[in-house]
């Protein structure tokens, strides 16, 4: 096991920076928000921990936590300035935010490093620190999906007419979408800087947009467990196909094309229809042995029994 | 100044052949196709190689590279994005699959380029086709750019006619408004997509060509850059507009040339990016956006 976690910690560390990169997207797209700037405040968060630690030796909290203070203001003013768009026209918008911070990355001189990036951001950061981290955004988030709060962004995202109309704070839930974008992103940006000790532009690539779409339908859209399930899968995939050699990234694009057609719900909704499906046939069963059987407590004794001996069969009933 | 007009012009002419087959799908069937640029790069490829068989004239490789974008487009639309339609109740949902099943031709293509070319820039040296450049008075112009311009000119006048006086065009825009309706009406909605898919990619192949021959060679990851620089003028302009398009494609080639010569040139690629969040915020449906004909 030990043996295992030292192998592939580069691995660990990423599937979790990936996760907090994918939700800093699926937040916003579950109110709604078609933004793809979480991946801008990736890198705004890879850039300022980086300059922050290889200029002042602060402490990694501090940096990232500077970090995600800047992108969480940036991700507001920039929720200001794209009101008016919507669907695929904000996804433009906010893809366009992410290449333009791009090139003043790669022309930043000596402050970002140019196209080579910025080496040597040693900090004392490690995957436990991260790994909590992620539990703490997680056990939010999971939070977020029950009850009234679930409903309230289920209703901001199907009907925002309606939802006004009942008193929920439409505009002011979807800017905060952007604020809670903005720090995740950062968060996992800086991170993933300070893990690396390097920062370059491909922190703002137009493929990282990619990348993180391409988790979000794989895995789910509207769960923090799908977009595990996609962190988990793109993260680990390419080690996988190393077996297809050269051919891996053919293999790969195979995966994510099968992926958009044939499970439109992503990874998790294929699980969550598998089960209900099973649960339905399974009540099925009974129910009509309870219609035909006269001795209901003997059928179900036998159900019982067969699902591996439960000693319910006393006296419950 | 009159050199970087004719060199912006030329410039923006690729963009606008590339990004006129997007345009159309996108403000009509409501397919935005990720894979488009790997189209483009795809046809220059197999013209590539077909060339260095037997050596052939400009006119023959640039059918050549139609054929392939078209083929290449029609067998994704039938493979990918038809099925995903076909399957789907939801709109919003479709439109994301389908971006993320363009992501995923558009990677398989680049993957086998790569592979093929080992990641070498290729070009068609062997064509009986030569560069001459002629000199008008201060001015150098190239034959290719003289071709460059004339399909540009011609292709947009074809499309532009097409979409607006033509029976399938028609049926086009009744679905870019109400694709419910117009189903209703007895359009044939399948069929109609893949003719708009096929003439899409051909167009795309048409620009591979066309850029290879102008810049001499082109790499496996050209297609993605120009992606971009679609998208640019795509929105620039407004979707599904010829005359937005063809504005948006100008414009842009003109800010990119001059910021080229002005500027540092590693700031040139920031003027797609830049206009297109400056044209989103102060004209959402971009320069000649219809309001009618919106998708999202």
């Amino acid at each position: 096991m030990i043996e295992w976690y030292d192998a592939h910690l580069v691995l660990i560390q990423s599937t979790f920076v990936n996760l907090l990169l994918v939700l800093s997207i699926q937040v916003p797209l579950r109110m709604g928000v078609f933004s793809f700037a979480g991946v801008g405040s990736y890198g705004l968060g890879a850039y300022v921990s980086a300059i922050l630690t290889i200029r002042y030796e602060i402490p990694a909290y501090v940096a990232i936590g500077v970090g995600i203070l800047l992108a969480a203001s940036i991700g507001y003013l920039l929720a200001l300035v794209v009101s008016r768009l919507k669907g695929l026209y904000l996804a433009m918008a906010t893809i366009a935010f992410v290449l333009i911070l791009s090139v003043i990355a790669t022309n930043g001189g000596e402050l970002t490093g140019g196209a080579q990036g910025l080496y040597g951001a040693i900090s004392d950061l490690n995957t436990l620190e991260v790994i909590m981290v992620s539990v703490v955004v997680i056990v939010l988030l999971a939070l977020s999906e029950r009850g009234a709060t679930k409903r309230r962004i289920d209703a901001v995202r199907e009907d925002p007419e309606l939802a006004m109309s009942v008193g929920i704070p439409v505009v002011r839930l979807q800017r905060l979408s952007f604020v809670i974008s903005g720090a995740l992103g950062a968060c996992a940006g800086g991170m993933n800087a300070l893990l690396r000790t390097t920062v370059s532009p491909q922190a703002l690539s137009f493929h990282l947009v990619v990348l993180a779409l391409t988790m979000i339908i794989v895995g789910g859209l509207r769960s923090w467990i799908g977009a595990l399930i996609g962190a988990v899968v793109f993260t680990w995939l390419p080690s996988m196909l190393q077996l297809a050699g050269e051919w891996q990234s053919v293999v790969y694009g195979l995966i994510v094309v099968l992926a958009a057609i044939f499970v439109p719900t992503g990874l998790l909704g294929l699980v969550q229809d598998t089960y209900r499906k099973l649960r339905r046939r399974s009540s099925r069963v009974v129910a009509r042995d309870s219609v035909s059987g006269t001795d209901d407590t003997d059928t179900e004794r036998a159900l019982f029994a067969s699902l591996g001996g439960d000693n319910r069969t006393g006296g419950s009933r | 100044m009159a050199q970087i007009l004719i060199n912006a012009v030329t410039l923006g002419s690729l963009y606008l052949l590339f990004a006129l087959g997007m345009s159309v799908a996108w403000g009509t069937i409501g397919i935005l196709n990720f894979a488009h640029g790997s189209f483009f790069m795809f046809a220059a490829l197999s013209a590539h190689f077909i060339v260095q068989k037997v050596a052939l004239p400009m006119p023959i490789m640039v059918l050549l590279g139609m054929v392939v974008g078209a083929v290449l487009s029609v067998l994704t639309q039938m493979l990918v994005f038809d099925p995903i339609q076909r399957r789907s109740t939801d709109h919003h949902r479709a439109e994301l699959q389908i971006l993320v099943g363009g992501i995923g031709i558009s990677s398989i293509l680049l993957a086998i380029a790569q592979h093929v070319t080992r990641s070498v820039p290729f070009g068609f040296s062997n064509s009986t086709f030569h560069i001459e450049v002629y000199e008008l008075g201060p001015l150098q112009v190239s034959n290719i750019q003289f071709v460059i311009l004339s399909v540009a000119v011609g292709m947009s006048a074809l499309t532009a006619w097409w979409l607006r006086s033509a029976r399938a065009g028609l049926a086009l825009r009744a679905i870019g408004v109400d694709s419910e309706v117009a189903t209703l009406m007895g359009v044939d909605r399948r069929r109609l997509a893949f003719g708009t898919m096929a003439v899409s990619g051909g167009l795309a192949g048409m620009a591979g060509i066309l850029l290879t021959y102008y810049l001499g060679s082109i790499a496996a990851e050209t297609g993605d850059s120009f992606l971009i620089k679609a998208f640019a003028a795509i929105i620039l302009g407004g979707i599904g507009s010829v005359t937005g398009v063809i504005t948006g494609a100008m414009v842009l080639a003109l800010a990119e040339t001059i910021v080229l010569t002005q500027m540092s040139g590693m700031w040139a690629s920031a003027v797609a990016f830049g206009l297109i969040f400056v044209v989103l915020l102060l004209r959402p449906r971009g320069l000649f956006g219809r309001k009618e004909v919106r998708r999202t």
